[in-house]
């Protein structure tokens, strides 16, 4: 009993020290409001919406949905498919850490670059090359079978999200102290045994988290589904067309959280895989001799696997290049800049917008991911682990989810929000803003991590309050990860799709949705021409961005741009 | 006259709930005198950074006070209470010079331009910083980086300045002379000071007064003299230089005397402790430097030498004794004295007056 009172009187003394930082407090209250209002709200309201009939709590969306094979399927085809794109992408993408990390494979650079170059483009794109190559009129027109289905999708997906896993593998294994594969060696280890016993233990967590991460890629994908699903239905295609199609909000919504759940339950999963991995330790990277001494039919393998991979990568985007200029595809191929004044004519307006729309949202979602980061890692206050789950909860949220939670929160006045959004930029701009904040967060807080807190309290200690430390100490401290968050934000912003498709207008509208709407026509030359055009911004911009804090942090620790 | 100038009352710090709750610092009782540079030591996790950084006010207290110039400060949040702290690992900014790592504390306080020059000028010159002001702190050796969070501390003109371990990152050489700097300014500034080590040789060349402390609680409080020579329990006396213990019988009672009966010999020590009444069992702290030894005679405590270290100023001898324990003695001037191999058998002796016999605990 005492013990309860004497952590109150500590609860209240929080409290105090709080209001007696009435920046702080202020801008914690006004956080916690912006994240019910576009992160909870918006779920819920889907939750709500599934789980009601005629205002009635009801199960009944939820048995008609489980009891049609129609609606069923879906369910199945989706975790299928994500099955089977985890297994092959955290491949390929081991296969590329472990040639990048561990091997002396030459021109290193060029096929990081090459792999995870998917990473800044919409997966659609690569969608549209398959079709460019493998589709009715393709180069290479049935070669791979029928692409509208499973097939098509697994090839465009793994394409997609197989850099995913490159990305989060190269850290597992730099951090896999190479003199323990020495010390295995020693002791009169193969490399096989090696690899068995050493490597790939201490990397399983990191490869199954890789693994997750890709099927939560693959089960929330919208673009590549929408133009190669075919007959081979997933859920978050089926949850768009009984919104936009049959306006059917509460099967929609049933849908869509029977696509959350699979990707919540794979998101924590994930987490709780990364925060149990401790015993990995950092130290140095491999000395050479290891790498130097691998045997030929270890390494030339693999080299063969990244060399093929990444021939397939620019075989992709090369086809999109070339079918961009071609006069009418697979019919005449003169070249022809035609396309570029097509798309340009039809799609002014949609770069416009997308522009505007994510330079706002990019320097807002990057303080506020910052500031939010520095909330949650360095204060206490009551309500701390809650504004940490639900600033990060969109993450693990498919966008179809979110996009549909969008309408049904915003297209009618409620307390939380007396106008109505729908139809407005803002609505564009604060999705934009909520989907993109835990990225900006999470770049934020393993960026204050890395700063000692006691150079924190050292500024406290000689007088200066919360704010002016953050401002003075922090800030600068985290510069880099804040603009490498920044052009994160301003690719996913331009990139994004699967939920900005819901809440477009006719005065708001964006640059992907363009693309997805001439693939529809099957005017896939304009569709190419115009997502190059897209993936020149968004390269254009990483290169600014980089460019910028070369210049910034010269002494600084420098970062890569993708996270 | 000195007056207590930093108090702490009942002061307690409890981390965690329930089952988990930890008890770091358990109601602690301690008055620091204005000017007096008092250590906090004792075994790693024994709180003494957390003593340490609730007077910093990085911590609230779970109950208890700190007073500072006789007012309470637990409501002051840290920024505005009046105490520095130099850190363990020196916290210095390290996108700033090392000028305006010192100045830092000065601007936020809004002095003038002038005055800020002025006094970091002083400083880094009493501190021997001289002509570094425009580095970065990555570029300074670690005693220099030390010695800019001390100057950046003491510019500040606290209060109370606070130390956590901050020559742990030093090397020894460094070390030694770096705490007779420390001890040298903070006498000539006359800053009240609380400083945090493990390490014993530190608290007893730096403190007015030492604090031992273990497992959350305060153990004993004094001059380092009076705690080597006079400590409270087994625990002070072993951590505060090295001791042996030896178990023996109260025969007699003197003025100013204690008999004691050993493994059959007599030895005398002095009296301290009133409470101690003759039969009762006690045990004797011996410092190993007090121990005496030559070729055994019928009156001498009887031991056998198991291993001897030569460190050159000194000779070092570990005894087994009649009851089976073993006994270190430290010989000064190991040359001016007889040397015993291993297996002999040798005479004891232990110098009367600084034995030091506490009651069993
Ligand atoms: N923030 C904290 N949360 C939980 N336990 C803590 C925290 N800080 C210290 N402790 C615990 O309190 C005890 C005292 O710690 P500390 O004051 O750091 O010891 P010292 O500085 O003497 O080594 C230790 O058992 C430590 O584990
Ligand atoms: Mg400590």
């Amino acid at each position: 009993m005492k013990q309860q009172s004497k952590s109150r009187v500590q609860q209240i003394n929080e409290i105090k020290k709080l209001i007696r930082e009435p920046f702080l407090f202020i801008s914690i209250l006004v956080i916690f409001y912006l994240l019910i209002v576009f992160v909870l709200f918006p779920i819920f309201q889907v939750f709500k919406t599934s789980f009601m009939i005629d205002g009635q709590l009801s199960l009944k969306n939820y048995r008609d949905v489980l009891r049609q094979s129609y609606y069923i399927r879906p369910l199945f085809n989706s975790i299928l498919l994500g099955l089977i794109v985890a297994t092959i992408g955290t491949f390929v993408g081991f296969v590329f850490a472990y040639a990048i990390t561990r091997t002396p494979m030459r021109g290193k650079g060029i096929f990081r670059l090459i792999a995870t170059f998917p990473m800044v483009s919409p997966p659609f794109v690569v969608a549209l090359a398959c079709i460019l190559l493998f589709g009715r009129s393709g180069i290479f027109a049935g070669a791979i079978g029928n692409i509208y289905g499973l097939t098509g999708l697994t090839v465009v997906e793994t394409i997609a999200y197989a850099p995913t896993a490159f990305l989060a593998l190269i850290g597992v294994l730099q951090a896999i102290d190479p003199s323990l594969e020495e010390a295995a060696m020693d002791c009169g280890a193969s490399r096989g045994k090696v690899f068995s016993t050493i490597i790939f233990p201490l990397a399983l967590p990191g490869i199954v988290s890789a693994w997750l991460l890709v099927f939560i890629q693959s089960l929330a994908d919208f673009g590549t589904p929408m133009i190669l699903s075919g007959n081979y239905q997933v859920l978050s295609v089926q949850a768009y067309l009984q919104i936009t199609g049959m306006f059917d909000l509460a099967r929609g919504s049933t849908l869509a959280i029977l696509l959350l759940v699979p990707t919540v339950i794979a998101f924590y999963l994930q987490k709780y895989l990364l925060s149990k991995k401790s015993y990995v330790t950092v130290t140095g990277k491999p000395t050479s001799a290891t790498i130097k001494n691998l045997e030929w039919y270890i390494k030339y393998p693999i080299y063969a696997m990244c060399f093929l991979f990444a021939l397939i990568v620019l075989l992709f985007y090369g086809m999109v290049v070339w079918g961009s200029f071609q006069k009418l595809w697979g019919v005449d191929s003169t070249l022809t800049l035609r396309n570029y004044v097509q798309m340009w004519k039809i799609g002014k307006k949609y770069i416009k917008d997308s522009l505007l729309l994510s330079l706002i949202v990019t320097p807002i979602t990057g303080i506020l991911g910052m500031f939010i980061a520095y909330l949650i890692s360095r204060k206490q206050f009551i309500g701390r682990n809650l504004m940490e789950f639900s600033s990060m909860l969109t993450f693990a949220v498919p966008g179809t989810v979110v996009g549909i939670g969008y309408i049904l929160a915003f297209n009618n006045p409620s307390f939380l929000m007396p106008v109505t959004l729908t139809g407005t930029s803002i609505i564009i701009i604060t999705l934009l803003i909520f989907r993109n904040l835990p990225v900006g967060i999470r770049n934020g807080v393993a960026a204050i991590e890395q700063i000692d807190p006691s150079i924190e309290e050292a500024s406290i200690d000689l007088g200066a309050d919360s704010g002016t430390t953050f401002r003075k100490i922090t800030l600068p401290m985290i510069t880099p990860a804040f603009f490498s968050g920044l052009a994160n934000c301003f690719v996913r912003s331009m990139t994004a799709i699967s939920a900005i498709i819901f809440v477009v207008s006719g005065r708001w509208n964006f640059i992907t949705v363009a693309v997805l709407g001439f693939v529809d026509n099957s005017q896939y030359a304009q569709a190419a021409a115009m997502s190059l055009l897209l993936i020149a911004i968004v390269v254009l911009a990483l290169g600014l961005i980089q460019l910028i804090t070369n210049r910034l942090g010269k002494g600084m620790q420098s970062f890569s741009i993708i996270e | 006259m000195k007056r207590a100038y930093l108090e702490l009352k009942q002061l307690t710090k409890a981390f965690g709930k329930g089952a988990d709750m930890v008890v770091a610092v358990d109601a602690i009782d301690l008055e620091v005198q204005e000017g007096d540079l008092v250590t906090l030591l004792g075994p790693s996790g024994c709180g003494k950074t957390t003593t340490l950084r609730m007077i910093a006010g990085f911590h609230t207290p779970t109950s208890g006070d700190v007073m500072i110039d006789g007012v309470s400060v637990n409501e002051i949040p840290p920024n505005k209470r009046p105490t520095a702290m130099v850190f363990q690992n020196y916290a210095l900014f390290p996108h700033m010079t090392v000028f305006e790592n010192i100045a830092y504390g000065l601007r936020i306080r809004r002095e003038s331009d002038e005055q800020v020059k002025e006094k970091v000028a002083r400083i880094m010159n009493l501190i021997g910083l001289e002509g570094l002001a425009d580095r970065q702190p990555r570029q300074l050796s670690g005693g220099q980086q030390q010695r800019v969070s001390l100057a950046r501390a003491m510019v500040m003109e606290p209060k109370v300045l606070l130390f956590d371990e901050p020559l742990s990152n030093l090397d020894a050489k460094l070390r030694v002379s770096t705490r007779l700097e420390i001890r040298k300014l903070q006498q000539r500034l006359g800053i009240t000071s609380v400083y945090v080590t493990h390490d014993q040789e530190e608290a007893m060349t730096l403190s007015d007064r030492v604090v031992i402390m273990d497992r959350g609680k305060i153990q004993q409080v004094g001059s380092p003299v009076e705690i080597y020579s006079h400590p409270v329990n087994r625990f002070v006396a072993g951590f505060m230089g090295k001791a042996n213990f030896l178990e023996a019988t109260v025969k007699a009672l003197e003025e100013t005397e204690i008999v004691l009966e050993y493994c059959t010999k007599t030895i005398q020590a002095p009296r301290w402790d009133k409470r101690i009444k003759e039969g009762d069992e006690v045990t004797v702290v011996v410092r190993p430097e007090s121990v005496f030894l030559e070729e055994s005679q019928e009156d001498l405590i009887e031991g056998t030498v198991v291993n001897s270290v030569y460190f050159g100023s000194q000779m070092l001898y570990e005894i087994e004794m009649p009851d089976g324990k073993v006994l270190q003695a430290e010989i000064a001037d190991p040359q001016d004295h007889p040397q015993f191999a291993k297996g002999h058998t040798v005479g004891l002796s232990f110098k009367s007056r600084s034995l030091h016999v506490l009651a069993k605990e």
